[in-house]
């Protein structure tokens, strides 16, 4: 970085008037006895992205926070931030290089799908039995070790979306029966926190499951084939293929952007897979009495849904959620029993950007941590430590949405069951 | 002796056992066995000290090793990068204090031209042994150590006052690898990956009771281990006995209905984070000192996750099952580690022990919710209050059928 006290300066301004605009606007709407759901928030970004010079207005006028006046401060904050990136340190790479930047921009699109995705697993199980599923990473490494072992070491040649659907299986069956064996006692009050409880035999099968995959497989790293190979195409002619290039394993857009085959693929099924969930959610009698259980667990008992097989279903579905994640990005990333830690975090992370227990938040929030981590790694100069900082810049995401929305963008602050309790 | 009794007995037994057993123990394992006894205290520690602040204020934290790592990098940084010196060396950064120096040696990161870039060592080189510089005495980093360890536990304490439940674990355990993340990425100061050395406990050896002990011995590590559990086990004791251990369970059990019988609540969570991670800092900073190095993998969820089975295995609802079950269970794992043979398959019990223990630790918690080891202790302390309820119950079934 060039003038890096430009950078900071601008990041001390408004932290400086966000933290004030955060404490200031909350107390001025509590004492005009108005709502202040968004208070905190919106004085927060207001704060950081105008300064004094919103702020006031606010201060003075109180007006009812629309969504307006809540998503255009923070787009204001993040484009402040990027601008004051880009006056710091112009000949950064991801300020100079536009072919760069676009490239960033799409990768994080498209790992950010995959994110969603697992994250959606996660939030699916919040929903229906308030647990934050602390194994959730161990579905996404048996999903992957799965499809490594079937494509690779007990039936090779074997098509591979048959092995992916092996590793669903497989996780369906861990998670339906973990649930049966070891969550329903929370149901039935045998519990005095079953929240607590929930955390606790979830870390269990977390801690159980990674070590009997290292026993079983081994500690060394693996990694699965490409499933696909892209067709040669060259558009929109072979001599100046601007728009379109592909080889086996990467695809050119525009002479620019490059999209390596794995990740494409996983993104493209995870959007069916997650069209089809919709579909299954919104369309069948078993999605319609899930979601009627997320909603209200006595009144869907009383509709005639059976909630404690919903919870397992619930349960082995996210788990198989993570597991799908997990297959597909086996062929991308090498493999080890702890593979699953980082991805977990990170769909904590999106899962309370997004509010504990949305489905469209989880993906959105993916999409919103995907491009982060990309913005992280792409422009912090010492590319070695932005690598090191990955499980960090989540972490940054959860801390800020912590304090400022702890509901998260869809977040419902009363949910039924147990987890109106947060 | 009455039955309620019969735990304090034996908890003065075990210690009393603990505090004589290097001297009668003489078979020719001693210095292993010396070991897993200083690490079992060291888990002991960190055991109940997390069961008090999960198990009796119910703040699940998923942070206890990222605290435990803040009080072991605190005092390995201050003994790696602070010296005293009676001349000033002229190539460091460093302040007169009264007729001394104080020395902050730059930071290299891992490198194996130490002797041209660590200033330290070329003015030393240049004194050619005329002037001997002391390194800071360890003590006083145990004491920075634990005292940075409540900073970051008031810190973090103030930022999940408002979380509960499942976004206070997240948002430790993200605490946790952030601070993970963050030591093996600035390699320049902490040496990342490599690891920090640090000087041993009883770096020159020291002399109790007329007995001189070199630095590899085990007995001195050993006390210090020991004494530094009693005192905790102590101040526990203390604590839960007191208005804070009723005020800390009611805060527990329900936080509203706590605040409204005039219960400082906001008071009472930070201070039982303080304190708990004061515990846990100062036992990393002691294991630090007496393993000789740490690295961020120290703080790893595993160590975590082994934290977290011992106090639930033992019992999580009393601090005193939670360091019974740590010591019992660090030794079943490492007694376990001997690999065996079944009808020509060999089983790494180096792996296949910690996936027993996993399943036992769900075990116990389905079906053992307090734990193994305190429903034994609440057999004999409150078993009496059970047959005497059991008592007046039948006396008084039997007085309403005679009438």
């Amino acid at each position: 970085m060039e003038t890096p006290n430009i950078f900071w300066g601008v990041i001390g301004w408004m932290i400086f008037w966000g933290v004030l605009g955060s404490v200031v606007t909350r107390r001025r709407y509590l004492h005009r006895d108005l709502d202040t759901t968004n208070a905190n928030f919106t004085g927060a970004m207001l704060g950081a992205a105008t300064g004094p010079i919103g702020l006031v207005p606010l201060w003075l006028r109180t007006p009812e926070l629309t969504n307006r006046l809540i998503v255009l401060p923070a787009i204001g904050s993040v484009t402040l931030i990027a601008a004051a990136f880009a006056f710091a340190d112009p000949g950064n790479n991801c300020v100079s290089n536009g072919a760069f930047v676009a490239s960033q921009i799409t990768n994080g699109l498209i790992i950010g799908i995959i994110y969603g995705f697992m994250a959606l697993g996660l939030t699916l199980i919040f929903s229906i039995l308030g647990v934050v599923s602390f194994a959730h990473g161990e579905f996404y490494m048996i999903g992957g070790m799965v499809v490594y072992f079937v494509t690779a070491v007990w039936l090779p040649g074997i098509n591979p979306l048959l092995a992916v659907l092996t590793a669903c299986l497989v996780a369906f069956a861990i998670g339906a029966a973990f649930e049966r064996l070891f969550l329903t006692p929370m149901y039935e009050g045998k519990v005095d926190r079953p929240v607590e409880y929930g955390i606790l035999v979830t870390f269990g099968l977390a801690f159980t499951l990674q070590y009997f995959v290292q026993a079983m497989a081994g500690a060394n790293p693996v990694k699965a084939r490409r499933f696909f190979d892209f067709p040669r195409l060259r558009w929109p002619s072979a001599e100046d293929p601007w728009l379109l290039r592909s080889s086996r394993g990467n695809v050119e857009l525009f002479d620019t952007v490059s999209i390596s085959n794995p990740r494409f693929v996983a993104a493209v099924i995870c959007i069916l897979v997650l069209i089809a969930l919709l579909g299954f959610l919104h369309r069948t009698w078993t999605g319609k009495a899930l979601r009627a259980v997320s909603q209200d667990r006595e009144a869907a008992a009383i509709a005639g849904i059976d909630p404690d097989r919903m919870n397992m279903l619930a349960f082995a579905l996210g788990g198989m959620i993570a597991a799908l994640a997990g297959a597909l990005l086996v062929q991308a990333f090498s493999w080890l029993p702890q593979v699953g830690n980082i991805p977990a975090m990170r769909s904590f992370v999106i899962v309370v950007l997004g509010g504990l227990g949305s489905l469209p938040g989880a993906f959105l929030g993916g999409i919103i941590v995907g491009l982060v981590e990309a913005a992280g790694t792409g422009c912090i100069p010492d590319a070695q430590k932005a690598a090191s900082y990955i499980p960090a810049y989540g972490m940054v995401v959860l801390t800020l949405t912590l304090l400022l929305r702890p509901t998260g963008l869809f977040g419902r602050r009363f949910a039924s069951g147990a987890h109106g309790k947060f | 002796m009455p039955a309620r009794h019969v735990p304090n007995a034996a908890g003065v037994l075990v210690v009393a056992f603990l505090a004589v057993f290097p001297f009668v123990y003489t078979a020719a394992d001693y210095d292993y066995i010396m070991h897993i006894c200083i690490t079992a205290f060291f888990y002991a520690i960190l055991a109940s000290s997390w069961s008090m602040l999960s198990g009796y204020a119910g703040q699940f934290s998923f942070g206890h090793m990222g605290f435990m790592g803040i009080g072991a990098y605190t005092t390995g940084l201050f003994c790696h990068y602070l010296y005293l010196s009676p001349e000033p060396t002229r190539l460091c950064i460093e302040y007169p204090i009264g007729d001394l120096y104080l020395v902050v040696v730059n930071p290299i990161g891992v490198t194996s031209t130490t002797l041209t870039q660590d200033c330290l060592r070329q003015a030393l080189a240049a004194w050619d042994g005329s002037v001997a510089v002391t390194p800071m005495p360890v003590w006083l980093g145990i004491v920075l150590g634990t005292l940075m360890g409540g900073v970051f536990g008031l810190l973090i304490g103030l930022l999940v006052l408002r979380l509960r439940a499942a976004y206070l674990a997240l948002f430790t355990l993200g605490f946790a690898e952030i601070l993970r993340a963050t030591i093996s990425a600035e390699i320049e100061i902490t040496r990342g990956q490599a690891g920090l050395e640090l000087p041993h406990l009883f770096e020159n050896g020291v002399t109790i009771l007329g007995q001189t002990y070199d630095k590899t011995d085990k007995i001195p590590s050993y006390y210090a281990m020991f004494l530094l559990l009693l005192l905790c086990l102590g101040i526990l004791t203390w604590l839960s006995r007191s208005k804070f251990g009723l005020c800390v369970r009611a805060l527990r059990e329900d936080q509203d209905a706590a605040a409204a019988l005039g219960v400082n609540i906001i008071r009472y969570k930070i201070l039982v984070f303080v304190i708990t991670t004061m515990m846990a800092a100062a036992a990393g900073a002691v294991q630090a000192h007496y393993v000789g190095i740490i690295t961020p993998n120290n703080l790893f969820l595993l160590q975590m996750s082994l934290v977290v089975a011992m106090a639930v295995i033992g019992g999580i609802e009393n601090f005193a099952a939670a360091a019974v079950g740590a010591i019992i269970i660090e030794f079943a794992l490492e007694l376990l580690r001997n690999s065996f043979e079944i009808g020509g398959v060999t089983i790494d019990m180096t792996i296949w022990r910690l996936v027993f223990f996993g399943i036992l630790l769900m075990l116990t918690l389905r079906f053992s919710r307090n734990g193994l080891i305190a429903p034994l202790i609440d057999h004999f302390t409150r078993g009496h209050v059970a047959r005497e309820t059991v008592a007046a119950r039948t006396a008084a079934d039997r007085a309403g059928a005679s009438r």
